[in-house]
């Protein structure tokens, strides 16, 4: 299809009823979920204005649940984001396009054929059964078939990038959890494997947050005029090393420092009553309703890495551990296999061969900084026993400590 | 005769692929595949019983609140857990948020473009759109706005999801005005199912993946704010259900009335049962469990786990595994080729008392309205009254068992429960009130076995689980797509989807817009 230039983002915006007041206002809460300060509101809505036409976009669904898809369906209130995200001119996105069956692949053609177009990638890369795991396209009797392997390949060759969102689209996610049944992996390592260099963005956590989306999408306009060699060089990322089993290589992730830079025990509100040594020792007690430290019953806040404290879920109304739910770790790497048994505290977790398993015992002892040092103590016996390259890297000191100027270790 | 293939099968959760054959006009034969298999099953195994709660779930990001519910369910009988009440009353207001979201976004964001046209609401007279929202009784809109805004998105060049759309297939009947109103409520609907999935945030931190449901109870404890944080959601949402889903629904249905006479398909219809009852009993759940046999007419029989068997004649799995109970299933993959006369779907063919089932909104509605539940037969009886209306002739509860029924089935069960959340949030203030302050248990066995069968918004859905020694033995889901898209079974019988699809009519089979429609109907 001709693309036509587009107007200006604010004719849009006004036509579908939302206010300037209301757009930078947003623009502000993006600025911060991408670790800018809110005073760049206006040249984020300057990025976004500016934009000669909608940038198309395929979504594509690996070995995906929909969970992400259901995500980026609960973005902020009022409806200005989904406006900001109808500045993506979707092409391909299954669940939710009107069409379907040949109609739809040939979307998929001429995008890929016109190219400068970003794809988003949710879902497990299934490799099991030379990739038979997951198929689609085939005509009568199945020819002409593709494995989800094809598609991904052909897609993300002629993109300008590739955002990996949720975990299995990262790693793998549950579905590579062991025994890694049908053969997952995540999107960076199959298309290093491949050769294919179109730079890949993770996004972790299961489901994805959709607000992230949005920053990354903004933050590719915002840099750098849609010019992905220079969004990489600019944005501050975190980059997270694991060995893939799949491909058996070493894969490096790109992950936005902004929202993956920080422990969520770093941002939790819930933060205070660990340093009193307050902990919720039974679910749903009195201690829940006073809301104290989860930490005891599983809260793998401490050692994953994201920053849902502050950006919240479903339009801010909450977050697991506000719920009462002890995080699971569901943005690290391998988060599953890392982090089950996931109603056991940290130091019951399996870290294989013969170091056993970790065992702060003072934690028991739950008196604030003996607390923190024992955490601390823990993510030393975590880089111990060479798990660091499998989950997120552990500061060598809490910046709570570090602050009061407590010793290496903590203060015992 | 020819072959019509759609693949992928859009707007549903997950990968589908319809192949059938169509002679003289509909189809003849029908083939439904699941084309992604992830090994969820043996994924669980050997863990810890409890972490299947959250694992499970993450079979399906649009109902993972059933499947956590059914997985709790199926540890807590496997080791001999009985939650506290408020737990009970926690999981199913959690599990009614669910299911608004759902069925709002089912019939808005995933069906309605197979039967409303945006284009075509270019052509509404703003006027004549507000007399006839006015005389249909539903919720009204800024439509002008709308209209304009269709028009600069149309004039945009880039139709984004629209691309590539059947829009100009005769199957769009309806007047202009009516597809802007529902274009409108379209619009609103996204709003509306993200309202609902906020409930859930409140109770179990977010969702999709929710958290608090945990083996055991809740480890949610609502304080007064978040007490006030669910009821004005859910008043909100049962609003829009009232004035927009309910109204929109009688309003398309009469230009539809030929959806009466096909898409039925088995005819046999499977509930497991949904919102619990204080003493637990499967047959007294607001939707009660029950099991109509098509053979038998519409009477509800009583059902069981022992009544389940899959069968993997057409299915990727050893042969050895066939015709297995799923407290002893087992699976093992086996690929090999896509062969319509063998083995050519994922999914496994689940059957009822070897029988095919329809799971669903219809299931649980037909099941309830033939055990004279009074807020189900309130709501069946009135649309039925209002489709014999435009009928001009009585219709029977008989003429649900089609594509028409289906999907008035899902609408208007989103009403019952919509009427039915409020009651619950008042019944937890009550037993707070009352003095009742626990919600969890922590006392638990080792071994035992499970079976969680409950109701997912897309239907049945089963958590089997052995466990020994503390760890998870043997693990088996049966989701509801399994007993909706299941392939042949030993017999050669088709599954309920592939019956549906038989007798379909096929105007365009390059557009093949009926089989979208029946096969969205089941919420795949």
């Amino acid at each position: 299809m001709a693309q036509e230039a587009h107007g200006a983002l604010h004719d849009l915006l006004a036509v579908r009823g939302v206010s300037r007041r209301d757009f930078l206002k947003y623009c502000g809460s993006v600025a911060a979920a991408i670790g800018l300060s809110e005073t760049m509101a206006p040249q984020i809505a300057a990025a976004l204005e500016g934009a000669p036409k909608l940038l198309p976009a395929l979504w594509i669904n690996g070995g995906s649940c929909t969970g992400c898809t259901e995500s980026i369906a609960q973005v902020d209130s009022p409806d200005v984001a989904t406006i900001v995200l109808d500045y993506l001119a979707f092409d391909y996105f299954e669940t939710i396009m009107a069409t379907a069956g040949k109609q739809a692949d040939e979307n998929i053609k001429n995008t890929v054929a016109a190219g400068s177009y970003i794809v988003v990638y949710e879902g497990s890369v299934m490799t099991g059964f030379d990739g038979n795991t997951l198929f689609v396209g085939g005509g009568a009797n199945n020819e002409g078939a593709k494995t989800g392997l094809t598609v991904l390949e052909e897609v993300a060759s002629n993109a300008l990038a590739v955002l990996a969102v949720g975990s299995c689209a990262v790693d793998g996610g549950w579905v590579k959890a062991h025994p890694n049944p049908a053969k997952a992996t995540g999107v960076a390592a199959w298309l290093q494997h491949k050769g294919i260099k179109t730079p890949v963005v993770n996004l972790p956590t299961c489901p994805v947050n959709p607000e992230w989306i949005v920053a990354m999408v903004v933050q590719l306009l915002l840099v750098a005029d849609r010019d992905v060699a220079t969004f990489v060089e600019k944005t501050k990322w975190v980059t997270r090393e694991y060995t893939d089993d799949v491909t058996g290589e070493k894969v490096g992730l790109l992950m936005p420092a902004g929202i993956y830079g920080q422990s969520i025990h770093d941002n939790c509100p819930r933060r205070g009553h660990f340093e009193n040594g307050e902990f919720v020792t039974e679910l749903g007690s009195a201690e829940e309703a006073m809301g104290y430290c989860l930490y005891k019953v599983g809260c793998k806040g401490p050692q994953t890495f994201t920053q849902c404290p502050v950006t919240r879920w479903n339009r801010r109304a909450s977050w697991c551990v506000e719920s009462g739910g002890p995080c699971i770790g569901c943005g690290g790497l391998n988060w599953v296999d890392n982090n089950a048994p996931f109603l056991m505290r940290m130091s019951d977790m399996q870290l294989g061969g013969s170091l056993g398993n970790v065992q702060p015992g003072s934690v028991a002892a739950a008196v604030g900084g003996v607390a923190a040092a024992a955490l601390v103590a823990h993510g030393l016996g975590m880089k111990a026993a060479g798990r660091i390259g499998d989950g997120p890297p552990m500061e060598e000191m809490k910046a709570y400590d570090r602050k009061r100027g407590a010793k290496k270790g903590g203060d015992k | 005769m020819a072959r019509t293939v759609v693949d992928p099968l859009t707007r549903i959760e997950g990968h589908l692929r319809v192949e059938v054959e169509v002679t003289d006009g509909k189809v003849s034969d029908a083939w439904v595949s699941g084309t992604l298999w992830r090994g969820m099953e043996l994924v669980l195994q050997d863990r810890h019983p409890e972490d299947a709660f959250w694992v499970s779930q993450r079979i399906c990001g649009v109902c993972p609140i059933s499947h956590s519910h059914a997985s709790a369910q199926s540890t807590e009988q496997a080791l001999g857990i009985k939650i506290p009440n408020n737990a009970r009353i926690i999981r199913n207001l959690i599990e009614a948020a669910q299911y608004l979201h759902s069925h709002i976004l089912w019939f808005y964001t995933l069906t309605a473009l197979d039967y409303v046209n945006p284009v075509n609401a270019l052509k509404a007279n703003i006027a004549d759109t507000y007399a006839l929202a006015e005389a249909a009784g539903t919720r009204m809109a800024d439509f002008g706005a709308v209209a304009k805004r269709l028009a600069a998105f149309v004039e945009n060049g880039q139709l984004s999801i629209f691309t590539g759309h059947y829009f100009d297939h005769p199957g769009y009947v309806l007047p202009p005005e009516l597809d802007l109103i529902a274009t409108a409520h379209y619009l609103e609907a996204l709003e509306m199912q993200a309202v609902a999935a906020e409930i859930i945030s409140v109770m179990s931190g977010k969702f999709p993946h929710p958290m608090t449901s945990i083996p055991g109870g809740t480890a949610f404890v609502p304080t007064e704010s978040k007490l006030d944080d669910i009821l004005f959601r859910f008043l909100k949402v049962k609003d829009f259900i009232d004035t927009a889903l309910i109204p929109d629904t009688l309003a398309i249905a009469p230009y539809l009335l030929g959806a009466a006479s096909f898409g039925g398909g088995c005819g046999n219809f499977l509930s497991w049962g949904v919102f619990e009852a204080e003493d637990f009993d499967p047959y007294k759940r607001s939707l009660p469990r029950g099991f109509i046999e098509s053979a038998k007419g519409l009477t509800a029989q009583q059902v069981g786990p022992e009544d389940v068997t899959e069968y993997v004649e057409h299915s990727w799995y050893k042969d050895a595994d066939t015709g297995l109970n799923p407290s002893k299933g087992k699976t093992e993959p086996a690929y090999d080729q896509y062969s319509v006369d063998g083995k050519y779907s994922w999914g496994k063919a689940a059957r009822c008392k070897d029988l095919p089932a329809e799971v669903g909104p219809l299931s649980r509605m037909l099941v309830a309205y033939v055990n004279g539940e009074p807020t189900v037969k309130k709501y069946i009886d009135t649309a039925l009254g209002a489709l014999s209306k435009a009928a001009g002739a009585t219709l029977e509860p008989t003429v649900l068992v089609s594509l028409l029924g289906r999907v008035a089935a899902r609408n208007l069960e989103a009403a019952v429960v919509a009427e039915w959340s409020i009651a619950w949030v008042n019944e937890l203030v009550a037993a707070i009130k009352g003095g009742d302050s626990s919600y969890f248990v922590t006392d638990r066995g080792s071994d035992g076995d499970g079976a969680g069968l409950w109701e997912a918004p897309r239907g049945s859905v089963g958590h089997w689980m052995t466990v020994k020694g503390g760890k998870i033995a043997n693990y088996q889901v049966v989701a509801p797509t399994t007993w909706d898209i299941a392939p042949r079974d030993a017999k050669g019988v088709l599954g309920p989807m592939e019956q549906a699809l038989v007798g379909t009519p096929v105007v365009d089979s390059e557009k093949p817009l009926e089989i979208l429609q029946v096969a969205h109907s089941f919420d795949p």
